[in-house]
């Protein structure tokens, strides 16, 4: 029998290949991206564990990838944002569905007490994720970190510069976020498994750019800015065109056409 | 207190004696009851203190105040006992060796020392605790017969037999309270020694021997003087334990609640240090309430030692206890949430913990509000435009725009002169040219200036 023969006869979880995803004991969180769920262990997000998510700036749709996630019914247990590095936008996070009750946003004093309230919302097992914003982070607090998550069953997403990618770590899965002409490219750096060939480009809903309506009769033109409109080349194709104003709508917000 | 060295409580009546001693005094061969004069002469370094009654009492009450949480029915035995009550409650608690397993537990957690019994009646469980601690009496046929052995200046513990009435009883041979109980009644009465009958019938149970029940103070309040001041916090926490546990056993008796407790800390010459112990949801655990306390603690600067604890309660909510499930608590995911919260709280802060809300109002940045965490969302009305999910506090002027690409909008965002924050802002999705999507305005009163304030994560 062959060595090839041999292991496709093992049964399924006892030896791992390294051309293939690892078959972890219990399936993970659906990410709402069926691109992603292809390409990650266990189909979706892993459910104990620390996930790195590397980015640089912001505004690359680095939260609309967890808005699904974010969106599913759960018990009462809370979202914990520690340390988010901006103001998360209520009336934005409500229109896309976010259950804003068991939202629970910490703003710790410093590094030591981030680490701690993450630690501390991992193992109270009163979180059902944690996202987490951490400028910097030695392996040890890492490796802590993973430990933690791993214990509690609860996943971590961590935001870390993408700089972050060229220190080892010990999460067990590591993704590279970037933006591509509106869509948000995935390289994951780290899985339990083979190496990715080439991102992954999702594309993230609830993001403006993206949402097309019929075409509209009037295109919008750039209003009387201190620039010349000929140096803001507006691509009508992915251009979104606001709602006509209600006059039901609040006083004094309407869009005003070209 | 760590090391007590040889200590002896003293009292001065009829004569200067020796009430109480330390086991390290009672090594030296100090013993209760020995004249003071004599104590001295074995331990000339013995450390005295005075008794205080008052104390006693306030320890006795507090003491009876716990036991509330093994039964209703609790009464004071001064000086130095208290009687419960338990038939009614053998059966919550596993029957009489089960309830006095676990009291026997807890009661060092106090601070105290004990010695325990129970019989059918009060009397006999006093005597039986006094010299056969431990002896628990069931209600049986002939169970007065396990007192017939015990010594006859019982008597005078807990009865009205007077010392001189134990003195006659002693001439006469009475070594045993069997041997009182085959006096003649009435050759006793003729003696005025009656007493010594009406003492052995309230201990067989053959005459009623009614007890008043202790009624728990309406508000708890419990100080604890420490031995030594102390500097730290671990210390502290170990010695807040027993107020805490006090604390748990008052809500307990009176099938109640707390959300919030008030820890004082009094220092020698300094005002004193309050911690509010609020918890997010009422509950009586005394671990809950210490690990609170301990948050509190480690973000707290101790201006000074601290000489004594004072922990008092807020008003109690009444909250039926829990019927334990076959099948695991449904509640503990909840109460794992809440607890989280209360840690969090305690130790950040409670600004530094928060959920964001929608706010119907068209600015932007008047469109949120921080609230507690797990205020329901009022269903906002949808917005005209776009929104993005992160927002800048404080609009960012941009040099230029010219690297920016305008992908929608503009949206008009004006007028506010009611309360004084008048905006007149158009307002466009941009991306920049690494992709990233920026929601910026353009301010148009006074005109000029573009501005980000947000970026769609």
């Amino acid at each position: 029998m062959s060595a090839s023969a041999t292991l496709a006869a093992l049964p399924p979880g006892l030896v791992w290949q390294a051309d293939r995803l690892a078959r972890p004991g219990e399936a993970g969180l659906p990410t709402g991206f069926a691109a992603l769920d292809a390409q990650l262990p266990g189909g979706g997000w892993p459910r104990g564990a620390l996930i790195e998510l590397l980015a640089d700036s912001p505004g690359i749709g680095e939260l609309g990838l967890l808005l699904p996630v974010m969106r599913t019914l759960a018990a009462e247990r809370w979202i914990a944002w520690i340390a988010p590095p901006h103001l998360p936008y209520a009336p934005a996070l409500a229109a896309a569905g976010v259950p804003l009750e068991q939202l629970l946003l910490l703003d710790p004093a410093n590094h030591a007490e981030s680490l701690w309230t993450i630690r501390q919302a991992l193992a109270s097992g009163g979180c059902r994720l944690v996202l987490a914003w951490l400028a910097r982070a030695d392996t040890a607090a890492l490796r802590r970190l993973q430990l933690a998550a791993e214990e509690s069953g609860t996943p971590l997403f961590l935001f870390r510069p993408a700089a972050a990618a060229l220190q080892s770590s010990p999460a067990s899965l590591r993704l590279r976020l970037a933006a591509e002409d509106g869509a948000l490219a995935i390289d994951i750096l780290k899985r339990r498994g083979p190496a990715l060939v080439a991102p992954i480009r999702l594309s993230v809903p609830d993001r403006p750019g993206r949402r097309r309506r019929p075409p509209a009769a009037n295109p919008p033109t750039l209003p009387n800015s201190p620039k010349p409109p000929d140096t803001l080349p507006l691509p009508t194709s992915d251009a979104l065109v606001c709602a006509d104003p209600a006059r039901s709508a609040a006083a004094g917000v309407h869009a005003r056409r070209g | 207190m760590d090391d007590p060295g040889a200590l002896a409580v003293v009292g001065h009546l009829p004569r200067a004696h020796v009430v109480a001693a330390s086991p390290r005094a009672r090594a030296l061969g100090v013993e209760p009851g020995s004249s003071l004069a004599g104590a001295l002469a074995v331990a000339p370094d013995l450390q005295l203190r005075d008794r205080d009654p008052a104390l006693e009492t306030a320890t006795l009450e507090e003491f009876a105040t716990w036991a509330g949480q093994f039964t209703p029915c609790v009464s004071l035995d001064p000086p130095d006992a208290i009687v419960l009550e338990v038939s009614a409650s053998l059966r919550l608690f596993d029957g009489a060796d089960a309830l006095a397993q676990r009291l026997q537990q807890a009661i060092p957690e106090l601070g105290l020392h004990s010695a325990l019994a129970a019989a059918p009646t009060p009397l006999a469980a006093r005597w039986l605790a006094r010299t056969r601690p431990g002896t628990l009496i069931q209600p049986a046929t002939a169970w007065t017969q396990a007192l017939d052995a015990l010594p006859a200046t019982l008597l005078a513990d807990g009865g009205t037999v007077t010392p001189a009435t134990l003195e006659l009883l002693h001439g006469i041979g009475v070594r045993r309270l069997a041997d009182a109980a085959r006096l003649p009644r009435d050759g006793l009465a003729r003696r005025q020694a009656g007493t010594v009958a009406d003492t052995l019938a309230r201990a067989d149970g053959e005459t009623p021997d009614p007890r008043r029940w202790f009624v728990p103070p309406e508000r708890f309040e419990s100080r604890l003087v420490l031995p030594a001041s102390i500097a730290h916090t671990e210390p502290l926490l170990f010695a807040a334990r027993r107020l805490f546990s006090g604390l748990a056993a008052w809500l307990a008796a009176r099938h109640a609640a707390l959300d919030r407790c008030c820890l004082v800390l009094e220092h020698d010459d300094q005002p004193e240090t309050r911690l509010e112990i609020v918890t997010g949801r009422p509950g009586r655990d005394e671990g809950r309430l210490a690990m609170l306390a301990r948050e509190h603690l480690a973000a707290l600067p101790l201006p000074a030692p601290v000489e004594a604890l004072r922990l008092s309660s807020g008003v109690p909510i009444a909250l039926p206890g829990s019927t334990p499930d076959l099948f695991g608590d449904p509640d503990s995911a909840r109460d794992s949430a809440a607890l989280l919260l209360d840690r969090l709280r305690a130790r950040l802060g409670p600004d530094a913990v928060h959920t964001v809300l929608p706010v119907a109002e068209h600015r932007p940045e008047r469109a949120w509000r921080a609230a507690a965490p797990g205020t329901a969302a009022i269903r906002a009305a949808d917005t005209p435009g776009p929104r993005p999910l992160w927002l800048i506090d404080e609009p960012r002027a941009l040099d230029s725009i010219r690297a920016l690409t305008l992908l929608a909008g503009p949206e008009r965002i004006e007028s506010g002169w009611w309360d004084g924050a008048d905006v007149r802002r158009d307002y466009y999705v941009a991306r920049t040219p690494d992709a990233a999507l920026w929601w910026v305005f353009e301010r148009l009163d006074p005109p000029g200036g573009w501005y980000l304030h947000g970026y769609f994560g």
